[in-house]
């Protein structure tokens, strides 16, 4: 395990060596993270633990600093104050698929490897997003759900304890979304990393995540655990109230009787005055 | 074929998705969204405050137009290739100044006509002085090439690799590459003699120039997204360079060749205009001193043939080495 502090990187033999022995296994710890940029604070004083297999959903309103606070914890930016623990072996998945365009798919997945074992085990990545076939194919012949796919195996191959997912369907069209939920679930019970999704979908926290936490002015304000069991549907009713909750921690009023969208599937009838309701676009 | 009719009032939605072959049957069922309004294909709806009533204009049915298709299309009439009809163009300049040629209206020691051409070059190359002469010039070429390639290469990523080697290298590359290399020839002329020395010296500085600055600003323009996916891969150094760092700057490399082979042949063109022995330039000066612009045109066309070739080959190595660029 490697302690991150703002002082120095610190290589520790027992996990955690700096937690007093009594805590329970953490996959992430932080305590007191604060960055800023420019003056500006983003991060103010974030604290926030991570059970191992724990799959957390941390929205927010953009500019919150949640990518920020996912940065920090894959160790791309060093600039914080406090303490965050992380395991060694994490991956992290961006919004982008981030494949190397001169390099073939399964060299996308493997890279950085030693090399022969690595090829068997990122040909199995790849079969376990479906796409073995393509294991030979320069990454402009994949649509943006496949290199999302491919961008997927290779954070998996590499047996994180830690999995950070920075808005990774943020760019997929709906359809290609809903596979790909399915999709991170499954290879999340098989492989059971700890999960820490950032996004802007507060359905998309719902369905995915055991807990779900936002970030406002920098720190989390609020922190709630999803009780329905999998697979959970979008309009589960169990969630409905937690929808709504979690909507306005982050400013979206409902509407007054407080139904979501997706109970009312009449369409207009023509020539009708236009309606509009806030709350109601997906975001 | 596909049908598809939308009248006037409708809000047609189409939905498409790609397949997925890896859905398989152990798949969970997929119902995270199916709940009848998908967020593709709801219409946003749900009255909770009504906007004042608009007043409805009564409905038109707007003319409609057959666009072209590909039986009708003008744009898509048949006609010549494009490359057939520029080599049309080509070909009526030769005609025409083959029959001024014959005419008498160009005199002979002014310009030969193109068969006059054909007929030196024929004979030059059955002599084998042509292809002496071919030779001698393009082993200079080839030696500066061989040479001023690695020595561009080597310095830029010296250059791209390291803050001291971007001090050492790089500000005096950027100072030096603004001195017009045919302006060193006295000074190589000085140090190196006449001979083949100066000629390849040359070749090679401006073979190096191009190459050095073309991979180095590939270098330093390299996206800082694919230097942050090696960090969270956790590439080393070693892995960084292969991996990421060359094949990034591979295409700005070839950029800098194909403008080092051009360089490589007017370099050449002026080292063998002065105090040449051999090779195409001293055919062309010996043709020169006899007014024999038969010959002169053969040179010129020898050297013209000769960058055509080249770039060829520059443009063949661009296309398998640079195959996975997106719209090739």
């Amino acid at each position: 395990m490697i302690a991150v502090t703002d002082t120095a990187v610190t290589q520790t033999t027992g996990p955690h060596a700096t937690l007093p022995p009594t805590t329970r296994p953490l996959a992430v710890s932080a305590r007191g993270v604060t960055r800023s940029f420019g003056g500006r604070e983003v991060l103010r004083g974030l604290d926030l633990d991570l059970g191992p297999g724990e799959f957390v959903a941390l929205l927010g309103r953009s500019g919150s600093g949640k990518s920020t606070f996912l940065r920090a914890l894959a160790g791309l930016d060093d600039g914080f104050d406090g303490v965050i623990e992380v395991p060694v072996q994490r991956s992290v998945v961006f919004q982008d698929a981030r494949l190397l365009p001169w390099a073939t798919v399964l060299d996308n997945v493997v890279l950085g490897l030693p090399a022969l074992e690595a090829r068997l085990a990122g040909l199995a990545a790849l079969a376990e997003v479906g796409l073995e076939d393509h294991a030979r194919d320069w990454p402009k012949t994949l649509s943006g759900g496949e290199a999302q796919r491919v961008a997927l195996a290779r954070a998996l191959v590499r047996s994180p304890d830690l999995l950070l997912l920075d808005e990774p369907f943020g760019a997929l069209d709906a359809l290609t979304r809903i596979r790909m939920h399915v999709l991170v679930q499954r290879l999340w019970n098989r492989h059971q990393p700890a999960v820490l999704l950032v996004t802007h979908d507060v359905d998309e926290a719902l369905l995915l995540a055991d807990r779900v936490l936002v970030l406002t002015d920098g720190s989390i304000s609020l922190d709630v655990a999803v009780d329905a069991g999998r697979p959970r549907r979008v309009g589960d009713p169990r969630l409905v109230d937690l929808r709504s909750q979690l909507l306005s921690e982050l400013g979206v009023e409902e509407n007054a009787e407080g139904r979501s969208s997706a109970e009312i599937p009449n369409p207009q009838p023509p020539n009708e005055p236009l309606t509009h309701e806030e709350g109601a676009i997906h975001p | 074929m596909t049908d598809l009719d939308v009248s006037g009032t409708t809000f047609g939605v189409i939905v498409g998705s790609e397949p997925a072959p890896w859905a398989g049957p152990d798949e969970a069922p997929l119902e995270s969204r199916s709940n009848g309004t998908d967020p593709a294909t709801a219409v946003i709806a749900g009255p909770t405050r009504v906007a004042p009533p608009l007043v409805t204009p009564p409905l038109m049915t707007p003319p409609l137009m057959t666009l072209p298709n590909r039986a009708t299309s003008r744009t898509r009439s048949r006609r010549l290739p494009r490359s057939v009809e520029r080599l049309a163009g080509v070909a009526a300049l030769f005609l025409a100044w083959e029959l001024a040629s014959r005419a008498g209206w160009i005199s002979p020691d002014i310009l030969a006509g193109p068969s006059t051409v054909l007929t030196a070059g024929a004979d030059l190359i059955r002599s084998g002085v042509l292809i002496e002469s071919l030779w001698a010039s393009l082993q200079r070429v080839l030696w500066g090439m061989a040479i001023g390639i690695p020595l561009g290469a080597l310095l830029a990523l010296a250059s791209g690799l390291s803050r001291i080697g971007d001090n050492l290298v790089d500000a005096n590359v950027q100072m030096l590459r603004f001195v017009p290399i045919i302006a060193l020839q006295p000074l190589l002329v000085v140090w190196l003699g006449v001979g083949e020395t100066v000629k390849v010296s040359l070749i090679v500085l401006g073979v190096a120039f191009p190459i050095y600055v073309n991979t180095s600003s590939a270098m330093k323009s390299l996206d800082p997204r694919y230097l942050e996916l090696a960090e969270v891969v956790g590439l080393n150094r070693f892995q960084l360079i292969r991996r990421v760092v060359l094949p990034g700057s591979l295409a700005g490399f070839l950029v800098g060749l194909r403008l080092a082979t051009a360089i490589a042949w007017l370099l050449l063109v002026f080292a063998e205009q002065i105090n040449a022995t051999s090779g195409i330039g001293y055919l062309m000066t010996r043709a020169q001193l006899f007014f024999q612009t038969d010959l002169i045109v053969v040179g010129l066309i020898t050297y013209a043939a000769l960058g055509l070739l080249s770039d060829g080959l520059v443009r063949t190595l661009e296309r398998v080495l640079l195959r996975w660029q997106p719209g090739r």
